[in-house]
């Protein structure tokens, strides 16, 4: 059924509708209102879980490790500041290929400190091992997660949904939220093969040196590049039942005909496709490539997408500091390595919060195009309100 | 009439700005359309100025940005006035709704008012001088763009967990912020 929720209730819900039976977090603006709701979810008997109120975001992933260790299946969230906190665990969870999920409500990393979203908390977390999902809707955050526990529990690695802090959270919109039917024929009870049994013991986690790490690490990253099957396969099969895709890897936006292409991750892309269509009206020849999964960074499906454009827009929420773009950077090596040589252009924009509208989107886009030559790592503008908007005309910043 | 609406609600904390919005927004999908409510993000505190923002269209709405030029502003304590530029971005022949009994008198030219006591009228349905639903009433009758009914149908379903008495206080002061407004002249100033 269709209704109108806040986006953090929503994909409550959409936990809830997973069973997990360990919830454990540390609450963190803007997350916090996901882990009140399922609080309140197990209080009042909705929800068979234990919740555990951890002392810490470390101590939250580590419950989770444990927990899934043990068979259950288990939710964490966090943001920010909590999600580096987390970071060691990120890595251990990852290396013991447990299939954690958990929700990043993305967040800006102090100092300075600031509460409002951008993708700087789990970009700083990319090579964990961790599954890295971006969602640019409500619906994609309740449909995402779902998927989210198949492919975490099929391909023993953990998954990060990643939903923007306040964008979506915060905002209350349409979200259809599946029944408990429906959930129950997509994703089968837990199951994980490498459950720690008290019958028959065993160590997970233990020491390994130089003979045998790399291969460890190696597996990992096989497994990580095989994820990218599944997770194309598993939002078709979600598709086929739900009547509703995800867009798996990725998901194009006016695509046809396009000649210059805009690509970026989240909650951004709303209006980046308002973008496209006021570009198009003007005859503008402009697409836009929604990047879901940022890890494994899905090279192949890219290339396909984007060897037909003459010019790539870039435009992400998060900065290597020293180095710039960090999706710019990868997607020039994949083109590189594929012996595309078509310029790319990459902006940084959105960060602490900072408003992209489809105005500023219009700006960049113009400038860029203007532009002869390639250029890199440039900021995106402003949104400043002049008086031109009172007489109903375009803010430029 | 155009389908896509924007509209801004300030007041402080504590005055229901945030629900008032939710509030709006499941009016108007009550009603048939898609639309989309969000506070402006912060760490909230009772008093202090708080915003929120509410769109209405005929066609899914995929943006998530902030809005800048609304068509509506509601103003749930003049005091507000004085600190915070409340009528920034409002569109020429935008609507003004004022919690208060009578419209400033230095103010801007190009728009449509409507005052109404709201705090006074919540304070006798309600027992607290909450003015969001009150407001909401008048805001219902002063646009078109969403129907009484569907306003009380929401009030009916977002408050049920209050109980059965928070929701009809809230429906009368709704009823009496739109009659307030309907049998109001002609706004135009």
């Amino acid at each position: 059924m269709k209704q109108l929720l806040e986006g953090s209730q929503a994909v409550a819900e959409a936990v809830r509708l997973c069973r997990p039976q360990v919830v454990a977090a540390y609450p963190i603006t803007p997350q916090t209102h996901i882990i009140e709701r399922l609080a309140q979810h197990v209080a009042n008997g909705e929800l068979a879980a234990e919740f555990i109120n951890a002392e810490s975001e470390f101590g939250a992933a580590s419950i989770v490790l444990g927990a899934v260790a043990s068979g259950a299946r288990s939710f964490t969230a966090t943001a920010s500041q909590g999600l580096l906190l987390m970071t060691e665990v990120l890595y251990n969870i990852a290396g013991l290929r447990l299939p954690v999920v958990m929700i990043c409500a993305n967040r800006a990393v102090g100092a300075p400190i600031n509460i409002f979203s951008d993708h700087q908390d789990s970009m700083s977390v990319r090579d964990a091992g961790w599954i890295q999902l971006y969602v640019d809707s409500n619906q994609m955050a309740v449909d995402m997660l779902i998927q989210a526990y198949r492919i975490a529990e099929v391909c023993e690695l953990p998954v990060m949904v990643c939903m923007d802090g306040f964008l979506l959270t915060h905002t209350f919109e349409p979200v259809v939220l599946p029944s408990q039917a429906e959930v129950d024929g997509y994703l089968p009870a837990f199951q994980f093969a490498r459950t720690l049994d008290p019958t028959q013991p065993m160590t997970i986690g233990g020491a390994s040196e130089a003979d045998n790490y790399q291969e460890y690490r190696i597996a990992q990253h096989h497994a990580m590049e095989n994820s990218l099957a599944v997770i194309e396969a598993l939002d078709a099969e979600f598709e086929q039942q739900f009547g509703r895709t995800s867009g798996g890897l990725l998901q194009g936006y006016c695509l046809d005909g396009a000649q210059i292409v805009l690509l970026g991750m989240g909650s951004l892309m709303g209006a980046v496709c308002d973008a496209v269509d006021n570009l198009r009206t003007q005859g503008e020849a402009v697409g836009a490539l929604s990047l879901r999964c940022f890890r494994p960074f899905p090279a192949q499906a890219l290339i396909q997408y984007l060897s037909g454009a003459q010019r790539i827009i870039v435009l992400e929420k998060a900065i290597s500091i020293g180095g710039g773009g960090i999706v710019a950077a990868e997607l020039r090596a994949a083109l590189y390595q594929a012996g595309i040589t078509t310029p790319l252009e990459s902006v940084i924009g959105g960060l602490g919060g900072r408003d992209l509208t489809p105005e500023v989107i219009e700006t960049i886009f113009k400038k860029r195009v203007e532009a002869e030559t390639e250029m890199t790592n440039h900021f995106a503008p402003n949104h400043i309100i002049t008086d031109e908007i009172d007489s109903g005309g375009k803010a430029h910043g | 009439m155009s389908s896509f609406h924007e509209i801004r609600l300030h007041g402080r904390g504590g005055q229901g700005t945030v629900s008032a919005a939710a509030l709006l927004a499941l009016t108007a999908f009550e009603d048939g359309f898609e639309s989309q409510a969000f506070p402006k993000f912060g760490s909230e505190r009772r008093g202090a100025p708080v915003e929120a923002y509410v769109r209405i269209s005929r066609s899914v709405i995929r943006a998530h940005n902030q809005l800048y030029r609304p068509d509506a502003v509601v103003i749930q304590d003049t005091g507000l006035l004085r600190s915070e530029p409340l009528l920034r971005g409002l569109k020429p022949g935008g609507l003004i709704v004022l919690n208060a009994t009578e419209k400033p008198a230095d103010m801007g030219h190009s728009f449509r008012w409507i005052s109404l006591p709201a705090s006074q009228i919540g304070e006798r349905h309600i027992g607290r001088p909450l003015p969001n639903t009150v407001l909401l009433g008048a805001l219902a009758a002063g646009t078109g763009w969403v129907s009484l009914r569907a306003l009380e149908r929401a009030i009916t379903d977002h408050l049920s967990s209050k109980g059965e008495t928070v929701v009809n206080a809230n429906i009368e002061a709704v009823r009496e912020g739109y009659l307030f407004t309907s049998n109001e002249e002609e706004l135009v100033l």
